[in-house]
């Protein structure tokens, strides 16, 4: 194996003395946030434009009525749940790479854990709206909290949609803190290179950090708990939400590898966002020194790994049901594979077990032009695989009189876009307010 | 006060040891690091004691655990309403909010906990910052020991 693009680092350690390397390290990654491009505006525009599709969209379904939405009997989910169910998937990568190979002590971890990190937080802001969208009423959302009331009732616990509700707000909440912590030694860097009015706010956000040993002390102790905390809740934010569906009886739903199933499906689709993400960040940025092919191509494992776990799943859920001895089970399988919905079930298939599977390939592992192309077919593939299991398992259940067909509206289409624009555009904010990289953690690496 | 500034971790680390070899605690000495090093802090810890977070967080975990259990146990006896033909008091849904708050509260209560023993927000700090780049640093406060 060559290692032509690694070490580059290191060599320069030699040369000149350390704090100068830790400097120069600090001028190349906040080169990133000076001041933006015409290209950038011109990337927020868009992106500001879409959410501002989606919020009229969303706006007009509130005056009008949920009837402007596609779904009705009996597929009474449709694109904003398969959009929640896309957007925490999304999240999950974030907390896999900051927490799980920080625990696994997995250097490349460092290269992407500011903006997985940032990703996670964003999109776990986008996946929180679709519950709302969802609901025909949305002024009584608070109803899902359980808070003390005029009428003396309480939230029913037993329901999955109310763990939930605990799930993805205990998940946004721990990944804010786990995302601020890092961020906050970071921020005292801005804090003592920016001048005026920058100078302050930096300084408000960075909370008065100093770096001394002590805090440094109580710093390592968090990040390890938090990392720590974040693992058994990453894997359990996206079983309760499989469970969503597995505590049904819909045939399709009701099986117990969700779980699993989707806990690797979220991980595999965050980490083709990531590369969505960070591909374009390292060109515009010029980072291509501290992340370099190596770290892309652990990463591409990781891809590979994930991918072929779902690719496993689903096989598995193809024989559970054919084993079952369950018509319902089995036809509802047969209906996936040659029904109505055959085209999206098979792009996915292609999308994500097929595709993926190129990266046993070295060459194409390493080719960063192929893995931005190869993360749009993942994120696709993936978007379609909750569809499936969303759309055609209601479609199709147990009475042939209350079968159906479900197509999305304008209104739903709309709505998507717009979740994308709104994703996107703090990811924007973000890149050029915030050092992309972890700087006091690559300069530990350095030494 | 006497100020000691390294460009390179090395002799800093031997200065710092020389220092702590002889007697200074940590309310004597105040080290500046740019990043966190483990190296630094295996020495230092061999002087000065650990972190005491720990035992924040695991008061956390504790609390929203039985927070978890009782807030759930108490809203379905508080209004008896049997569901799906359930138990009122269903323990097997119940861990599942139990499992998320303890992981919440964990994180809340390490987050507090960081920002107290860190002393953190420091407003002296943040309208007139003490900067040393990226230079390591041990700050002599009080001399005797």
């Amino acid at each position: 194996m060559s290692h032509k693009d690694t070490g580059v680092v290191n060599q320069e350690v030699n040369a000149k003395s350390a704090a100068q390397v830790k400097d120069q390290m600090e001028r190349d990654i906040l080169a990133a946030i000076k001041k933006p491009k015409p290209v950038y505006w011109l990337g927020l525009l868009i992106t500001i434009t879409m959410t501002l599709i989606g919020a009229a969209a969303w706006a007009y379904q509130i005056k009008t009525g949920m009837g402007v939405a596609g779904i009705r009997n009996p597929v009474g989910w449709g694109v904003y749940i398969t959009d929640f169910v896309f957007w925490v998937g999304i999240a999950h990568s974030g907390t896999l790479i900051s927490a799980i190979l920080f625990l696994f002590r997995a250097r490349f971890r460092n290269r992407f854990n500011r903006s997985a990190e940032a990703m996670t937080v964003f999109a776990v802001m986008t996946a929180g709206l679709f519950p709302l969208i969802h609901l025909g009423r949305v002024w009584f959302f608070y109803w899902l909290f359980p808070y003390p009331t005029q009428r003396l009732l309480w939230v029913n616990f037993r329901s999955p949609l109310v763990w939930d509700v605990f799930a993805v707000s205990t998940y946004f909440t721990v990944s804010a803190i786990f995302w601020y912590i890092g961020l906050v030694p970071d921020i005292a860097i801005l804090r003592r290179v920016r001048t005026g009015w920058q100078k302050l706010a930096y300084a408000f956000g960075s909370l008065g950090w100093k770096g001394t040993f002590k805090q440094w002390q109580h710093y390592n102790q968090i990040y390890k708990y938090l990392a720590a905390l974040a693992t058994p809740l990453v894997l359990s934010v996206h079983s309760v939400v499989s469970w969503d569906f597995a505590m049904g009886i819909i045939p399709g739903w009701h099986t117990t590898i969700f779980a699993p199933y989707f806990v690797a499906g979220a991980i595999f689709s965050g980490m083709a966002m990531v590369f969505t993400l960070v591909i374009p960040m390292r060109k515009f940025f010029r980072l291509e020194k501290y992340i370099t092919v190596d770290d892309f191509e652990k990463a591409a494992k990781l891809l590979l790994f994930t991918g072929m776990i779902v690719g496993y799943a689903y096989i598995v859920e193809f024989c559970l049901a054919m084993y079952s001895g369950n018509p319902f089970e089995r036809d509802q399988f047969i209906y996936r594979a040659v029904g109505d919905y055959a085209f999206t079930y098979w792009l996915m298939i292609a999308c994500n077990v097929v595709t993926p599977l190129t990266l046993f390939v070295r060459k194409l592992r390493r080719n960063i032009k192929y893995l931005f192309i190869i993360s749009f077919f993942v994120n696709i593939g993936m978007w379609l695989e909750r569809f499936n299991i969303v759309v055609i398992s209601l479609a199709h259940d147990f009475d042939p009189y209350a079968w159906g067909t479900y197509t999305p509206s304008i209104i739903e289409v709309a709505i998507t876009v717009g979740s994308f624009g709104w994703f996107l555009t703090w990811f924007l904010l973000f890149s050029k307010t915030l050092p992309v990289l972890p700087i006091t953690e690559l300069k530990e690496e350095a030494e | 006060m006497q100020i000691y500034r390294f460009e390179d971790k090395k002799p800093f680390m031997e200065k710092l040891e020389e220092l702590l070899k002889s007697g200074f605690t940590s309310r004597q000495l105040e080290i500046y690091l740019p990043h966190p090093d483990h190296e630094i802090e295996e020495l230092v810890e061999e002087y000065w004691p650990k972190s005491k977070l720990k035992f924040i967080t695991l008061a956390g975990g504790l609390s929203g655990c039985s927070a978890g259990f009782a807030f759930t146990i108490f809203t379905s006896l508080d209004w008896p309403l049997i569901t799906s033909g359930k138990p009122l008091v269903s323990i097997p849904p119940y861990i599942v909010i139990a499992f998320e708050l303890t992981i919440l509260f964990g994180a809340l209560f390490s987050l507090g906990g960081f920002l107290l023993l860190s002393r953190l927000p420091s407003f002296k700090q943040i309208f007139h910052p003490e900067e040393y780049g990226n230079e390591f640093v041990i700050k002599i406060l009080r001399e005797e020991t």
